[in-house]
């Protein structure tokens, strides 16, 4: 088992390298530099100099994506270009925001998507079964913003059941601040579940259909076990393993569609800054953002990895 | 048993995880605790809340760019002068201001009530101060129009002398409209200004100063009890908070809701009619000084030729494209200058008429001609680039290519990402550029920097290299007579409209929402740089009832 934690977190540290390197070299690939932004007016060639200079930006590229990786093993991410603040600073300031919505869909997907994938693994061609079906599929053609929008447009804007964007009433405190918190949670929050849920009930369906059909689900009905216990106990513990790697999947799905909730719902978390840093060609934030959101991922995938040893010791083999 | 208990024990353990981590996730998120503004304000006070799309940058307003900083920068940091709803500069901080020398030497003379929020007065010493750092760390666009400034004097409280290596006749505008004043005994102790994040503990001058910044939330400002150019020497508005919706259907959403009561952005022609049936509602309109157009790239071969850019500009009908593009909402332009700069718009210029006969004409005698037959020139096929995130421009650039192809020319939609689209117009890899100018706040200012070949830090992205042209402008930069430069800019219009250098589209007018049965007295300005969120229009705010 140790060998396996070992290979597995050597893994995840390449990945996360991997993409350092990646959005590193990609940001500065891109045409312009932050610079470009400024044309509007004059500028001239001693500014622009004097600003790559302040960025750091004069130097050979190499030479920057070594001082870079310097700095990134002392833990630090750089000096936002337009904040003149700390990346750390502003990413830890942000992403309480993000974990928390992300997290709230993440839980609530599994919540609501174990049981309604189990029921209709039971009730398998039947009404509800065909409706998950249906669900599943519209899922997948499901975009996280227009979801957002016409939630928001509808339910918040509309009905006026919900706030239409931040993430607490900024004027209040204590327990009506928490309160506040939940409310504003839940159009956003809704729409990630939205789009995630009926691909994750799926899944879990057909694993139990075809967990139901194996050899040890029919030894247990031979012994009298009773249904409910066959369907919970045998049968969602075994088809519940594959599904395991979709939740991981899932975080990083997640994370990813969180950018385009928080847009949509004003939302103060990382998606946002992410957006509005790559219309500042704020490098520093969008690669302190991007490694973060990576590492959230890669170790979300190790995690479910370890978990799938754990739950299944013919991997660890 | 002991399995029960180890379950029970394992779940606990869960739970109090789970608490454990909701705890710091929240605590994180600060949930108003750490928040200094309440929002609350005393019986009769009112809060003017306004909607914003992104977070401040930069609160160093010295090194902003930022459109969204300097709604709430400019509030706070007083400027020489402003800008009124018909583009004239008015006073702020400059009573006036006049040039000796020839014109060598401009000299703003300034009002002696202003405070900063600590209580010190605002001098002469804080603007020197404030133009020396720009020129000291090339700070901001304002550097650029300080290139001619050879020493700066402050010989008594109210007075400013810039000494210029040349006389420049707008200088006076552009620096006192573009830079903010700071407070020099609180910044000169900060060191190299350019590394200064001026993120806490602010002192302003202007009518609201910051008081509390919750990033991706909201910005709240509280009056300056002593701000001379409001009525009665304090704004009616006790705060102002801004409350950012990154997306602008959002943030209609909001103003309808009643959770702002002014946009900061303008509201998309298209959107308008959607506030019609809102009673509350009211909107705001205003011309703009910058203004859509066609650049031609002078290195390409074809468009070097100037009956090729007749032609070009006689195969858009910008007629069409404003009531179909822009429902109407927008006006012709003939020259180089916006409409609003009446003085300086040439009025006897007259737009090129759409006429796709008359433009195949031209380039059939200018040696152009369709070999194969299939109704297009041979080998004359230009790419239109724009920016792909303006819609208003796309659409000018697919109805373009329509037209064009009447006039037997081929165009090709080159509509790419903003900061690509960017990057190669500055790197003048184009043939045509659609774009829009954002801010000129005034004529010289615009010729020089989009026409003059001898600027390195311009805008040419026509790539001219005109010495007529050149002389012209130089010619009028160095003319401080009123009558005679206006003269004198009005014949530049006319040469750049001959010559066809760029094709005016149009000039959009500007429509600002806010909610009318809660606050009054909104001073628009003709940008959507400033629209209503400007120092001077914020202190005239007054609740309503």
């Amino acid at each position: 088992m140790a060998r396996f934690v070992l290979n597995r977190a050597l893994k995840a540290v390449l990945t996360i390298w991997i993409a350092i390197t990646a959005t590193f070299f990609l940001l500065r690939l891109l045409p312009g530099d932050p610079t470009t932004l400024m044309v509007e007016g004059d500028m001239t060639p001693e500014m622009r100099a004097a600003l790559l200079k302040t960025y750091g930006l004069d130097q050979p590229l190499l030479e920057q994506y070594v001082s870079y990786l310097r700095e990134l093993l002392h833990g630090n991410f750089g000096i936002s270009f337009r904040q003149i603040q700390p990346v750390t600073d502003i990413l830890l300031d942000r992403l309480p925001w993000t974990l928390l919505l992300a997290g709230v869909a993440f839980l609530l997907t599994i919540a609501v998507g174990i049981p309604i994938g189990v029921y209709a693994a039971a009730h398998r061609g039947r009404w509800p079964d065909k409706l998950l079906q249906g669900f599943g599929i519209g899922g997948h053609a499901l975009f996280v913003p227009s979801v957002a929008m016409l939630l928001l447009v509808y339910l918040g804007a509309k009905l006026g059941w919900f706030p239409i964007g931040g993430a607490v009433d900024p004027d209040t405190r204590g327990a009506a601040a928490y309160l506040s918190l939940a409310h504003h949670l839940v159009l956003p929050v809704a729409s990630l579940v939205l789009v995630q849920l009926g691909p994750y009930a799926l899944t879990l369906r057909t694993n139990l259909i075809d967990v139901l059909g194996e050899d040890y689900i029919r030894a247990a009905r031979a012994r009298g076990l009773s249904g409910r216990r066959r369907l919970w106990k045998h049968g969602l513990r075994n088809a519940i393993l594959p599904a395991l790697t979709l939740m991981g999947l899932q975080l990083g799905t997640l994370v990813g569609g969180a950018v385009l909730t928080e847009t949509v719902f004003a939302y103060p978390g990382v998606g946002r800054l992410i957006y509005e840093a790559v219309g500042q060609r704020d490098y520093p934030v969008l690669q302190g953002a991007f490694i973060m959101l990576a590492i959230t991922v890669v170790v979300a995938n190790a995690l479910t990895d370890l978990l799938y040893a754990v739950l299944n010791p013919r991997i660890r083999l | 048993m002991s399995k029960t208990i180890n379950g029970r024990a394992r779940r606990w353990r869960a739970a109090v995880a789970l608490g454990a981590a909701a705890a710091l996730g929240l605590s994180g998120c600060g949930l108003n605790e750490d928040n200094g503004a309440s929002g609350e304000s005393a019986a009769g006070d009112a809060v003017l809340r306004i909607g914003t799309t992104t977070d401040v940058s930069n609160f160093n307003p010295l090194q902003s760019l930022s459109k969204t900083d300097s709604w709430i920068l400019n509030a706070m940091y007083p400027h020489l002068l402003r800008i009124d709803e018909n583009a004239k500069k008015a006073p702020e901080l400059a009573k006036d201001y006049t040039y000796e020398n020839d014109g060598k030497t401009a000299v703003f003379h300034l009002r002696d009530d202003f405070t900063w929020t600590d209580g010190k007065p605002v001098v002469a010493d804080d603007v020197k101060f404030s133009a020396e750092s720009i020129m000291k760390y090339k700070l901001g666009n304002v550097a650029a129009k300080l290139t001619w400034v050879t020493s700066i004097e402050a010989p008594d409280a109210t007075t400013v002398k810039f000494n210029l290596s040349q006389p420049y006749a707008p200088f006076a505008e552009g620096v006192g409209f573009w830079m903010s004043v700071v407070p020099k005994h609180i910044f000169e102790a900060a060191g190299d200004l350019s590394k200064f994040p001026n993120d806490s503990n602010w002192v302003g001058a202007g009518p609201f100063v910051l008081e509390s910044a919750t990033k991706g939330q909201r910005y709240v400002m509280k009056r300056n009890d002593k701000y001379p150019l409001a009525p009665g020497g304090k704004p009616a508005v006790s705060k102002v908070e801004y409350r950012l919706y990154p997306d602008v259907n959002t943030m209609m959403l909001a103003l309808r809701n009643g959770d702002i009561d002014l946009m900061g952005t303008p509201v998309p022609a298209s959107a308008a009619k959607t506030f019609e049936n809102d009673a509350k509602i009211k909107m705001a309109k205003v011309g703009a000084l910058g203004f859509a157009h066609l650049t031609y790239n002078m290195n390409n071969k074809d468009l070097a030729k100037q009956e090729v850019r007749q032609a070009l500009s006689m195969a858009i009908d910008t007629k069409s494209i404003i009531s179909s593009v822009l429902q109407g909402d927008a006006q012709q332009m003939s020259g180089p200058i916006s409409p609003i700069f009446a003085d300086y718009d040439n009025t006897e210029i007259q737009p090129y008429a759409f006429d796709p006969a008359g433009a195949k004409a031209k380039l059939t005698a200018a040696g152009y001609s369709d070999g194969n037959g299939d109704g297009l020139f041979d080998g004359l096929e230009l790419g239109v680039a724009c920016d792909q995130s303006n819609a208003n421009l796309t659409r000018v650039v697919q109805l373009f290519r329509e037209s064009a192809a009447k006039a037997g020319i081929k165009l090709e939609n080159e509509c790419v990402e903003r900061n690509t689209f960017l990057s190669r117009t500055k790197d003048g890899k184009y043939d045509i550029d659609a774009s829009q100018w954002g801010v000129f706040d005034n004529p010289m200012d615009q010729l020089r920097s989009t026409y003059l070949s001898s600027n390195p830090g311009g805008i040419n992205y026509n790539l001219l290299k005109s010495p007529e042209i050149d002389q012209l402008i130089n010619d009028a930069a160095g003319t401080t007579d009123t009558a005679a430069f206006a003269t004198k800019i009005k014949n530049i219009d006319k040469v750049v409209h001959e010559q066809a250098y760029l094709t005016p589209l149009y000039v959009e007018n500007f429509q600002f929402a806010y909610n009318a049965s809660k606050f009054g007295g909104f001073v628009a300005s003709p940008s959507d740089l400033l629209g209503m969120v400007t120092a001077y229009s914020l202190a005239q705010v007054k609740p309503v009832g």
